[in-house]
């Protein structure tokens, strides 16, 4: 092998030519005719107009889109948190080898494997203004005098958070189980025996070293809510008053409502650039204290 | 000594009953509304329209699994998604499982530059990727097809499915194929016959992550076919959602059966799959 150190060797780059093809005629052939896309105006079908950066232009003058980019952030900002905590507990309690563990990690993964559709439907059923269950179960307790519309209240963006959260952690959690796995057991033994308590333990030992075992799930959760659409279009549709507007909505409405697809395409170019820096920006938080 | 070690055992017993606790709720949170889901298929149309009425249903009806079969084509829209699914795995299986040999086998130009542009495909959102697919599926006469779709999902599941691959492939030590090249065998053969049975985990893995990314796709499905014969069943379970009055029950049964074959095929495959997800992340 080291002989063919100088030559050029062909065979690895014939193992990865078709993912390398799939992802230049679907990725970024697509990308790019986006960015096309997005400096004209167009129907596109018969009108084809070149207007240079006026849909960018039009994004950042418009309200509408830098609003929904600040839902965004905060959705994904709660989102994530909230798989980052729910999955760190849950993880911590399966860790151990008890009896009925497995069965228990086997129910907690379950949110993860049904589809969005479902989720979400399932989720607007339930908070169903006139007959859903969770109206009913509040007014038999004494909680609720008569049935709110909850998917219309202000409480919309903290339901919709919620049942993201329930829909995504178990991501999170399978990743810092084996994130605890990783740590060597006598690690624990001798901070145990320096007299750390086991808060101390947590964050002074197992979270620096699970750090770089979590942080590509961590990102890679980051990136996925951010762009997130199914949910949120079947749950509330970005209501009430946009205030579960988040981009993936506003640049499908802007697309397949208003028929603006240039504008549509210049809205999801910026949202490419916001994905990309939040990763480095993640990347290079959690690489450095690692 | 003999008294440290009882409150030893008094803590972690504690710890042990904490920690039941946590799943038990965790469990709760899990279940309950899993369950609504299975009462409300199972309760007659009369019963779901009751202003706070019963939580449990008067009678166990199974009209709604009927119903799914008989008055919708759900039985078409399962073979849909089936079909779409199935084709999207296979390529994305092949695809990826080259890829983890060929960047953990070889050094070569531009390797990690093909790693990030691997990673870096993933933060693209796929709402961009929905305009010029609509445009350029029409161009290609793929629109309104179910190539067309499988087509679309093959580039969701691609990069992720190569990167747990590349993952799985660095768990498993170079030396093993290295004696299998002394023996004469070639890179191909290697890769066939010596690493493929040794990264089934990695390979279940991604079929079960790529399985599910494109049985539960909607935003595509909902935009790229147009034909009714061709909807897939997370499209079709959403399109009750918008009748004027919605048969919350039908809803749920299709649900269910749309769900269900998912965790089961999960509870067979959860060891490797496990396994298989977080060895990108463990090095």
């Amino acid at each position: 092998m080291t002989r063919n150190k100088n030559k050029f060797n062909i065979t690895p780059y014939l193992f990865i030519f078709p993912v390398f093809v799939l992802l230049a005629a679907l990725v970024i052939y697509p990308i790019c005719y986006a960015l096309y896309l997005s400096v004209m105006k167009t129907n596109l079908t018969n009108k084809w107009e070149f207007v240079g950066v006026a849909n960018y232009l039009s994004i950042f003058k418009d309200g509408s889109m830098v609003k929904s980019l600040l839902t965004t952030f905060q959705f994904t900002v709660v989102v994530v948190l909230g798989h980052l905590v729910l999955g760190t507990i849950l993880a911590l309690a399966l860790n151990k080898k008890r009896p009925g563990v497995n069965a228990f990690r086997t129910v907690l993964i379950i949110p993860w494997l049904l589809p969005d559709v479902v989720v979400a439907l399932l989720f607007k059923w339930i908070f169903n203004a006139n007959y859903g269950v969770f109206n009913n179960i509040l007014i038999r307790l004494g909680i609720l005098e008569k049935n709110q519309a909850w998917l219309s209240t202000g409480l919309a963006f903290v339901i919709l958070a919620a049942v993201c959260i329930w829909k995504g952690y178990a991501l999170i959690m399978v990743n810092m189980m084996a994130g605890f796995q990783s740590v060597p057991e006598d690690v624990y033994e001798a901070a145990k025996l320096d007299g750390a308590s086991p808060v101390q333990t947590f964050f002074r030992i197992t979270v620096p070293m699970i750090r770089p075992v979590i942080s590509t799930a961590v990102i890679l959760d980051t990136v996925w809510w951010f762009k997130h659409y199914t949910i949120i279009k079947l749950l509330t549709d970005g209501g009430p008053n946009n205030a579960t507007s988040t981009v993936s909505i506003t640049i499908y409405k802007e697309a397949f409502s208003y028929h603006n697809y240039g504008v549509a395409a210049a809205g999801a170019g910026v949202v490419f650039v916001v994905c990309w820096l939040i990763s480095k920006i993640m990347r290079r938080v959690m690489d450095q204290n690692a | 000594m003999h008294k440290k070690n009882k409150s030893l055992s008094r803590h972690k017993k504690a710890e042990g009953t904490l920690s039941y606790f946590v799943l038990v709720l965790g469990a709760c949170m899990v279940i309950l509304p899993v369950l609504w889901m299975v009462i409300t298929a199972v309760k007659n149309d009369m019963e779901i329209y009751q202003m706070n009425g019963r939580i449990l249903p008067v009678e166990v009806s199974f009209i709604s699994f009927v119903r799914i079969w008989r008055d919708y084509d759900f039985a078409l829209y399962f073979r849909n998604s089936l079909l779409v699914t199935a084709a999207a795995v296979l390529v994305s299986l092949i695809a990826s499982a080259l890829t983890g040999y060929g960047a953990t086998r070889f050094e070569f130009k531009g390797k990690s530059a093909f790693l990030s542009f691997i990673l870096m495909t993933q933060m693209f959102p796929s709402i961009m990727l929905l305009v010029p697919f609509y445009k350029i599926l029409s161009i290609y006469g793929l629109s309104n097809s179910l190539v067309g779709l499988c087509v679309v999902y093959i580039s969701f599941t691609i990069p992720f499915c190569s990167w747990m691959m590349v993952g799985y492939y660095r768990t498993i030590p170079v030396e093993i194929d290295e004696s299998a090249a002394i023996d004469g065998a070639s890179s191909l053969q290697t890769f066939i016959r010596i690493t493929l049975p040794l990264v089934r985990p990695g390979l279940v893995s991604s079929a079960i992550y790529a399985f599910i990314t494109c049985w539960n796709e909607y935003m595509f499905a909902a935009i790229l076919i147009m034909n009714d014969k061709m909807k897939t069943a997370a499209v079709a379970i959403a399109e009750m959602n918008g009748y004027y009055r919605i048969a919350w029950n039908d809803m749920m049964a299709a649900s269910l059966v749309a769900s269900v074959p998912l965790i089961i095929a999960f509870i067979f495959m959860q060891k490797s799959f496990i396994s298989g997800l977080t060895a990108g992340a463990v090095k």
